[in-house]
This record gives structure tokens, sequence and C-alpha cells, in this order.
């Protein structure tokens, strides 16, 4: 063993470490650590006495940063992906940090995991930024991060849709155990459902146009080509609806 | 002129497939330790830029039994760890050598014939 000051020996062991977590999960980590102790020992083998850390220094950068030692493709599969968590570009942390939240909301969902959509949703949303911010496409990485996207597209757009409308219902029909129960009863519930659906539908188009930014910004890059223009087919929808219902309700 | 990005990103790679070629070729006809086949490389221009880049190959070669080593006593201190190639490495060098000459002649014959 070579003879080391204090400083020195602090150093080589720092500089150890530092190599020992480069090399992590590659088969080579033991043999190497052997070989560059050895390495130094020879390099400084003629020096009298303990070696200083000034000494050592240059040694040690000849040997270069270990974590240029190995490429990325010579890891195992899970290294690779914690070195892109840990000091990959910040879209792969985030893209690899809303899956990892994705996964754990289904895994808990029986002890309300279904919390962890929140943080989930907006990890996704910031890895959408950071690519529009580099006018970068989404690739391959879009089945890591949409998920949460699409289930809260999905929970948000379908509340918008038929709540109200449920809610009309429950207000607006009485004995509802009895829906659908003759024919009278059929072309009465029907008409109110459609109008109610119609009416809410025009109010919600009116809405949207409104706020139709937010809602397109909240839910990109789904909602990529949706435009203030969409509340048009929205109105025309529901006035089908409401001039069904009307008919129903009034006519027939 | 700074190097391009494009041109040290293709030194990069090539370095790092001939570095394997030059580490089998040094053992060609030697057993050597760890720090004279670093010192040997090192004299190459442009071939090693961080020394410790060889000992990751030398050890996956010989995870791959291309070379073994064996302890031998140093008269300078403790015992030294030796590299030398096996039958499979040997073999292996034989293609690897007679490879990169046919594509050093045909990069040769590709340069002349665009300059004529």
């Amino acid at each position: 063993m070579i003879d080391l000051t204090p400083d020195a020996e602090q150093r080589f062991e720092s500089y150890l470490t530092r190599m020992r977590a480069a090399l992590r999960g590659s088969a080579t980590g033991d043999d190497v650590e052997q070989s560059v102790r050895e390495h130094v020992e020879v390099a400084l083998g003629g020096v009298e006495g303990p070696v200083s850390a000034d000494r050592l220094e240059p040694v040690l950068a000849q040997l270069g940063p270990p974590e240029r030692w190995v490429s990325e493709d010579e890891l195992p599969a899970w290294r690779r992906m914690m070195m892109r968590l840990s000091q990959g570009p910040e879209d792969w942390r985030l893209a690899y940090g809303s899956f990892a939240l994705t996964l754990l909301m289904f895994v808990l969902m029986p002890i309300g995991g279904v919390l962890l959509l929140i943080p989930a949703y907006l990890v996704s949303r910031a890895f959408v930024e950071v690519l529009a911010s580099r006018d970068e496409a989404i690739g391959a990485r879009r089945w890591l991060v949409l998920p949460p996207v699409v289930i809260v597209m999905a929970i948000v757009t379908g509340i918008a849709l038929i709540a109200p409308i449920g809610a009309a219902v429950s207000i607006g029909l009485r004995d509802l155990d009895d829906m659908f129960s003759t024919v009278a009863r059929m072309r009465y519930d029907t008409g109110f459902l459609a109008m109610s659906a119609g009416v809410w539908w025009i109010v919600l188009a009116g809405i949207y146009s409104i706020v139709y930014r937010p809602y397109r910004a909240a839910f990109l890059p789904l909602t990529a080509r949706l435009r203030r223009g969409h509340a048009l087919v929205l109105t025309l929808v529901g006035a089908v609806f409401a001039a069904i219902g009307a008919v129903l309700l009034f006519v027939v | 002129m700074a190097d391009s990005p494009f041109y040290v990103n293709w030194t990069t790679q090539l370095r790092k497939g001939l570095l394997e070629l030059a580490i089998l070729n040094v053992l060609g006809n030697d057993s050597l330790y760890g720090y004279d086949i670093v010192r040997l490389l090192s004299d190459v221009d442009g071939l090693v830029i961080t020394e410790g880049t060889i000992y990751p190959i030398l050890s996956r070669l010989r995870n791959e039994e291309y070379v073994e080593t064996y302890m031998e006593e140093s008269p300078n201190g403790p015992a030294r760890k030796y590299y030398r190639l096996t039958a499979k490495g040997r073999e292996e060098l034989r293609r690897m050598n007679h490879h990169w000459q046919r594509l050093h002649e045909s990069i040769g014959t590709l340069r002349k014939e665009r300059k004529r």
C-alpha cells in the first residue's frame, strides 16, 4: 500500500467513491477499482515519504473523470434509467417522474392513490412546457407522459358535458324510479333529457368560446388542434338536441 | 479553429472502437501490467484522452475471455496484475486486424478516387 498524507487519502477515497458511483451496475466495478489502486501505486512508486494531495492530483487528473470511462450504452437498463432521472436532461427526468407517479397511482388506487393523479398531471404539463420552449416534438415519450393528461382531460370534459344534465334531471323529473316506465313517460323523459342536454351544450359552447384558451393550454398536446370555432359545432349539436327535446315535449 | 460538435462526436466514437483494437494489439506479443498498457497507449497521439477509460475495457475483455490476468511479484512493491491474450482473444485480434486493414485500404482507395 502506498503511504498517503491524510489530505491525499481523503482525496483518493473521494475519487474512488465517485468511480464506484460511475461504474455502479457495470460488470467491471471491483476489478477496475483494484486496477486503479495499482495504477496510482505504480505512478507514485518513486515518491519519497507520504504522498501529498498535490502529488496525487496530476495522477488522478490523467486518469480523468470516472463518469467518462464507461459509455451509457454499456450500463444496465436500470442504471441508464436512474442516470436519466438524476443527471439527464430535464425533460427525461420529468417524463420518467410522470410515468412513475401514474404507475404508483394505479398501484395505490385502493388506498387513495387517485390523489397522485394531480402531481402526475402537473409533472406531465411541466414536461410539455419544456418541450414547447425547445420547439421539440414529444416523440416516443408520449407513452410516458400523456396518460395522466388523457385521464384528467376525460374527467374534466366528461363532468363539463354531463354533470349539469344529471343535475337538471334530478331536479326537473319526478319519480326517477319510474323513468321510461310507460310510453308517455318515455317520450317525456327522453324529451326532457334531450332538451336539458341541448340547452346546456349551447350554454357550454358559449362558456367554451370564452375560456377555450386555458382549456386548450391545460391539455396540450392533445388539444393542439382545438380552436374557438369548435364552439359552433357544440352549439349546433346542442341546438339539434334541444329541437328534438322540444318536439318530444311540446309537439308529439 | 474550435472543433465542431460533429467532429468531437465522430472522434469519440472512432476512439471508442479503436481502443479495444489497440489494447488487444499491445497485448499481442507480450504480457503487460495495467500501468504499462496505459503508458503505451497514451503515447499514441489522440487515442487516449482519459487514462482511466482503459481499465473498464480491460476488465470487460477479461470478462469476455479475450484476455486473462495473473499476479506477479514486483521488486518495486506489491504484486502486479499482468494481462495477456487468451487463444480466443488472439483469434479475435487476428479477425479485427484483418477487418481494420480492409477498412483502412478501402477508405484510402475512396480518397484516391475522389482526388482524381
